[in-house]
This record gives structure tokens, C-alpha cells and sequence, in this order.
């Protein structure tokens, strides 16, 4: 990305019709002819010159990128405008600035690979490529790491919002934290069926350092949303500003946030052994009837067909906070324009308006730094596009473990180990459910013969 | 500055031809040509941008020739006197609408055999891999030992191409979104990837080496970036190389570390023996 480009598609006052336009807005219509070069053999050194402050403004240094504060969280949190500052200058100190990340050794994170993962796209001295988080992430999932960059609105599922420290495909169990491991094996084989591509031609490195930068991103979201959530539990004698204190910033804010991620591999699932002589019709055969039983019941979601057409009007987590939030603007000021103003005394009165300007500051908000809330759908088992991996132990995972922050719950406690193997083979049958005659022209996948 | 103008002008246009020429000259140099070709009908498809690259080579430097030489001759400053209309010469117009016309038709007919078979010659198989573009990935699909797609045997890939060398590879094109080109620059394949259909795309590779798969059909925002990765190698490597790759596929219990570790090495030892 040029320095040029970039800056003019920033701010729309830079973009070159505009600026011919804005040379001189005090001249006559005429005048401004000339300056457009209309007029003979003046139009060209009158062109140049208009053109020289677009040369000095549009080409200028790109201003440096920075972290975007969590506004949802702070709205729906009522901070004022001195506590919104005060978490940005905390969070600055404790991390950096996108392009000169620091990390607290608290946190468990490298920061070389953060270094090679962090800044603007560039080369180093020996050639090695840097800002590998902007050239191949931020334009979906935002500098922040808050899944809204340019592209995010125009893609379904929208991209992983990484503030909450919530991932869906993981070897652990539901409320834990993904393992490195686990986001390098997203990073490398992509999410199928969503707009998350393979990064698999990356270096080993480039992919470590990448999967260490978004521990980094999601570790300051978990850390800026409890600071926020904070403010809540201060006495009157802190005067609502938080403690800027070492014990209570690292202890108790960032220590649990980076202790959950150190844990994560601790929190592996513990997969059995498929059995090696295990007779495959009779398994698929016991997962279809555990898919359609009682104990396990995925067709209440998956539907009878397993096309993912059963319960379908649900949301998941990230999408359904927004909604949440939609509600309580509209019901907020629905319920306030029907309240009766001339009945409140004084205190009331006050505490009204003030209620009426946050639900009016709280809409912009939304309108501004989320994205419309969407349904999620329960996959179509009939395709085999796994988004979280086809091998038979990664569906063992999302079973046993459910999605976190989706509404795929844990089979684990109500489904019996070996049990999940067998829904695992019942799940792996389904593409291929097909009674007819095979051949080449004649695949048993459906959508094959179409 | 007005008697220098005319021979300023007509210098000016003739270094058009003269830098045109010469890029085509120091290109290979500096390795901004043709990209190596491991194809069989590599040669065929070179041989024949070679040949019209010659004719309009030829053609280019006579017409700019004589654009240089009009406008040294016919400089205002010189004072030639008025122009004077001339309806034209129906002769030349004639002669220079036959010439093309043959050249046309001579190249038509010159190269329809390396049409035929890189686009109409199809060998009888079935398809070796399939390739599905997306945005923005190259989606792969390998029909597993049964030699069929579409069954649960298949083994299921993303941009990292592995093909063996010295036999016929059919690769069944599809798309799962928009238009994409299918572009192996060092097999000299190109081959749009539309919608609803199969398209087959066939070659013949001959020597091993790892080159790029990109797309040549701008498909959204993200079009340059869908890169991948084509792997020719030989047929025991690369039936070695499937078999892992369908082992991992197939994986139901986490890989242990060592076995990654021996994977990835011997990729390294492949890569570096090439």
C-alpha cells in the first residue's frame, strides 16, 4: 500500500477531483475553469500548480496506525469520556501501539515473533518480510484484531472478533483457550466454507509469529473489556478513576486474562483410542441412532435431513451482544418517549436526560463500531466442508467439546466416549449417503453429479 | 528553439522503437522473460509466441521507422512549401489489407495443431486431481485409491499442488464462486475456472521442481493473493506424499510431534535436493 493511496482513501478531501475542486474556494466559477484547465494553452501550468498541494498532502507520510478502543464495551459500560481515556493510556503502556508492541512478561508472549507479526508491511535489513499481520489479516479482522477491517462487513460469517478470547476450533475443552497448535492448524488449513483462506505457504515462522500475534491482540481485548467492566466495582472513594497500580493492573486484571492461555495446554481433550476392529456399518449405524436420539440430539439443530435445516434461527455469541444491545436502544427509547416528564422532580428529570443522551450516544456507537447482527446456521453435514477440520478427531473435538460461542453444545457428560466415535462415523457416512449405482460419471457425493 | 523542433520530435519517436527493441533484448538478462518451462507442449506454445513475436517485431520497427523518417522530412521549420491533398493510393490500401489478411490466416492455420492439443486432444482417463478455485484459494480434491472423486476415500487439500512427472495429468477445473484462471506459468497452462462447469485441463510435466499456481482472472479483492504451490516430482515421492497426506487427513488422535517433525524434514530434504 503506497503512502499515497493510503492517505487519500483515509480522508476523501485528498482524493484528486476533490482537490481540484478545493484549490481555492473563494475564486469566481469562472476563475475555477481556468484552474481546471478548460481554457487554452494556460490550462496546463494552471493544472500543475492545483495539482502541487495534492503532491504535498497526498503523498506525505502515512499517519501511524493505532489500536481502536473498544467503544461497544465502553458505551454499554456508560464510561465518560475521562475513563474511555483512561483505559487507552493504561492499555498503551501495557502494550504498545500496533506498531511497537510490548508485552509484560506476565503475558507468556514472544516478542520477537510479535515483532515480526506487528508494524506496517516492510522489509528488514536482510530482506525479511515484516508487518505480516497487515499484509495477509487486518483487512478482515481489523488492526485491533475486532473483525471489523475494510472487508469484514462484506463477508459471511464475519471475521473472528479475537477482543473476547473466544475460538471455536480447538483441541481443548469448550471454555478453555485455544493452543498454539491449534491456531497455527487454522492459520494453515484455512476454515472451509468461510472466507478464512489457507495460509499454508507461509514459513513455519511467519505462521508462529502470526499465531502469537493474535494471542497477543486477544489477550489486550480480554484486558481492555475487564478494565472497562472494572469501573463497576470502584468504591466512591476512588473517585471513579481505576487504581494505576502494578498489583492491581497485573495481578488482577492481565494475570487470570494470561494465566488461561498458559493453561490451555493442560486442557487438552483427552481423546480414546478409535477402536482398531471396529465394524464401520454397525458404528455408523449407532451414531445415526445417537444423532437422532434423545441424549445427543444434533438433529434439533442439523434437521432430519443432517442439511442443517432444523432449529435455524439462533445467534452466536459475538453477533448475539450486538443484538442485545440493538434491543436495549430501541426498548430504552421507546419505553422513555412514552415516560411522562412533567410527574419526575428534579433528580428524576436529570437522571432521564442523562439516560435518553447515552441511548442516543449508545445507537451512533453501534451503528459506527458493530456489525449488523446475523443468524448462524447449523452446518450441512450432507456437503463434508468441516470449517473446523475434517479429520475424524477434529469432529471428535467439536462433539465432545461443542463450539465456543456458538450454539453447538458439549456432547461431553451426556454422551459416552466411545458413543461420540460412533456419531463421529455417522457424521463422516452422511456426504455419502448415496443408494444408487457408482462410477465415475456417477459419484455417490450429490453435488459430484449435478 | 522552433528549427530545433523538428528534429527534436522525430529523434524523440524513434527512441520508441530503439528502448522497445532493447528491453526485448536485455529482458532475459535480467530474468524478466519467459519463466522456465518443464511441459512437454511447453516448446510448441513458445515456438509460436516466438514466431508472431518476429512478425509484429518486424512490422513495429518498419512503422515506427517510417513515422521517425515523415516526421524528420516533413519538418514545418524546414518550409516544404503548403500541404497539398492527395486523395490516396487505392493500390497500397489494397495491398496492405491483403498482407494481413494472409499473415492472418497463415497463423491461423499454423497454429491450430498446438491448439488441438493442448485444448482439444484430451487424454482418456480419469482425472488425476481435481481443482476447485474459490476466493481466494485453490481448493483441491485427489480421487484417493479407488481412482474415483466423489467417494470417502477422497483426500481433501488447499493450494499445495503435488503432481508426478513423465505421465499424463488431467485436472478437472471448477469453481465454487466466481471466474478464476487456473495459471501454471511454468507448464504454459491457462484455463479459465467458470461456475457449473468441468472444465478438463490436461499436461505432461518433465522435470521436478516447485512453482507457483496463481490465478489470472481478476476474481474480487483478494485476487492477488490466491497463490499456490505445484509440486512435481516423481511417482514414488508423490505416491509417498499422498499417502501421508491421507494418513493426516484421517488422523484420530493427535498428531505426536515426532511424527510432524520427520514429515516436515523430509519435505525439507525433497525441497533441498531440487
Amino acid at each position: 500500500m503506497s503512502a499515497c493511496g493510503s492517505v487519500s482513501s483515509q480522508s476523501g478531501k485528498n482524493s484528486p477531483a476533490v482537490a481540484l475542486e478545493e484549490t481555492s474556494p473563494g475564486t469566481s466559477p469562472r476563475q475555477r475553469d481556468r484552474a481546471i484547465g478548460g481554457r487554452g494553452s494556460t490550462g496546463l501550468p494552471w493544472l500543475l500548480l492545483a495539482a502541487m498541494p495534492l503532491v504535498a498532502i497526498g503523498c506525505g507520510p502515512t499517519p501511524a496506525a493505532s489500536f481502536r478502543l473498544n467503544m461497544f464495551e465502553a458505551s454499554q459500560q456508560r464510561l465518560k469520556p475521562s475513563q474511555e481515556q483512561q483505559v487507552a493510556t493504561i492499555l498503551a503502556a501495557m502494550f504498545g501501539s500496533p506498531d511497537e508492541p510490548v508485552v509484560l512478561a506476565e503475558t507468556g508472549l514472544d516478542e520477537a515473533k510479535l515483532q515480526l507479526a506487528a508494524g506496517p508491511v516492510r522489509s528488514d535489513i536482510v530482506g525479511r518480510k515484516n508487518g505480516l499481520y497487515r499484509e495477509h489479516c487486518a483487512h478482515c479482522h481489523g488492526v485491533t484484531g475486532d473483525g471489523m477491517g475494510p472487508t469484514a462487513a462484506f463477508l459471511n460469517p464475519y471475521p473472528r472478533d479475537y477482543r473476547p478470547g473466544v475460538f471455536k476450533f480447538k483441541s481443548t475443552e469448550r471454555a478453555d483457550k485455544p493452543t498454539h497448535d491449534d491456531l497455527v492448524l487454522v492459520l494453515r488449513n484455512g476454515l472451509a466454507g468461510s472466507s478464512m483462506p489457507s495460509f499454508d505457504l507461509l514459513s513455519e515462522s511467519k505462521i508462529d509469529a502470526l499465531a502469537e500475534y493474535v494471542k497477543y491482540l486477544s489477550i489486550r481485548g480480554e484486558v481492555e473489556l475487564a478494565l472497562m467492566r472494572a469501573y463497576f466495582e470502584l468504591d466512591d472513594e476512588d473517585q471513579g478513576k481505576l487504581p494505576e497500580t502494578r498489583e492491581f493492573l497485573v495481578e488482577e486484571i492481565l494475570a487470570p486474562v494470561a494465566e488461561a492461555w498458559q493453561s490451555a495446554e493442560d486442557a487438552v481433550i483427552d481423546v480414546p483410542e478409535m477402536p482398531a476392529d471396529i465394524d464401520l456399518v454397525a458404528s455408523i449405524a449407532k451414531g445415526k441412532e445417537l444423532f437422532y436420539g434423545n441424549k445427543a440430539n444434533c438433529v434439533k439443530c442439523h434437521g432430519v435431513t443432517g442439511l442443517g435445516d432444523g432449529q435455524a434461527n439462533d445467534y452466536d455469541d459475538w453477533n448475539k451482544v450486538v443484538l442485545q444491545a440493538h434491543k436495549t436502544v430501541q426498548g430504552g427509547l421507546e419505553q422513555a418517549s412514552k415516560a411522562s416528564t412533567w410527574e419526575m422532580d428534579s433528580d428524576e428529570l436529570s437522571e432521564h436526560e442523562a439516560d435518553l443522551v447515552w441511548l442516543e450516544r449508545f445507537g451512533k456507537v453501534l451503528d459506527g463500531n458493530a456489525l449488523q447482527p446475523r443468524m448462524i446456521r447449523p452446518r450441512n453435514l450432507r456437503q463434508g466442508i468441516y470449517r473446523g477440520g475434517m479429520r475424524p478427531l477434529d469432529l471428535y473435538y467439536r462433539i465432545h467439546a461443542g463450539i465456543n460461542g456458538a450454539p453447538m453444545p458439549a456432547a461431553k457428560g451426556t454422551v459416552p466416549p466411545e458413543d461420540i466415535w460412533h456419531i463421529v462415523n455417522y457424521i463422516r457416512s452422511l456426504p455419502y449417503d448415496f443408494n444408487g449405482t457408482l462410477g465415475v460419471d456417477r459419484p455417490m457425493v450429490a453435488r459430484d453429479r449435478l | 528553439m522552433k528549427r530545433l523542433s523538428g528534429l527534436f520530435w522525430s529523434i524523440l519517436f524513434l527512441l520508441v522503437p530503439v528502448l522497445g527493441v532493447a528491453t526485448f533484448a536485455v529482458a532475459p538478462a535480467y530474468d524478466i522473460w519467459l519463466p522456465k518451462d518443464v511441459s512437454e507442449h511447453g516448446a510448441a506454445v513458445d515456438g509460436l509466441f516466438y514466431f508472431i513475436l518476429g512478425l509484429t517485431g518486424v512490422v513495429f520497427i518498419a512503422t515506427e521507422v517510417v513515422l521517425f523518417w515523415f516526421l524528420w522530412k516533413y519538418d514545418e521549420s524546414k518550409g516544404n512549401g503548403p500541404v497539398k491533398y492527395v486523395h490516396g493510393s487505392h493500390t497500397l490500401e489494397v495491398v496492405w489489407t491483403i498482407i494481413p489478411a494472409a499473415v492472418l490466416l497463415f497463423i491461423s492455420i499454423y497454429q491450430m495443431n498446438t491448439w488441438a492439443d493442448v485444448k482439444m486432444r484430451r487424454p482418456d482417463m480419469a482425472p488425476t486431481v481435481e481443482v476447485i478455485g474459490r476466493q481466494f484459494e485453490w481448493r483441491l480434491r485427489y480421487p484417493g485409491r479407488d481412482g474415483m472423486l466423489g467417494t470417502p476415500d477422497d483426500l481433501h487439500l488447499v493450494n499445495d499442488l503435488h503432481l508426478p512427472i513423465d505421465e499424463d495429468i488431467l485436472v478437472q477445473l471448477k469453481s465454487m464462486d466466481v471466474l478464476h484462471s487456473f495459471f501454471l506459468p511454468n507448464v504454459r497452462i491457462k484455463q479459465d475456472a467458470v461456475p457449473g462447469m468441468k472444465i478438463p485441463v490436461w499436461f505432461k510435466a518433465r522435470e521436478e521442481g516447485v512453482f507457483d499456481i496463481v490465478c489470472a482472472e481478476l476474481c474480487g479483492w483478494g485476487h492477488y493473493k490466491m497463490k499456490g504451490r505445484v509440486t512435481f516430482e516423481s511417482r514414488e515421492a508423490f505416491d509417498r506424499w499422498l499417502e501421508r497426506k491421507y494418513a493426516e487427513q484421517e488422523a484420530t488422535q493427535p498428531e505426536s510431534t515426532a511424527a510432524v517433525a520427520v514429515g516436515q524434514s523430509a519435505d525439507k530434504e525433497l525441497l533441498a535436493s531440487r
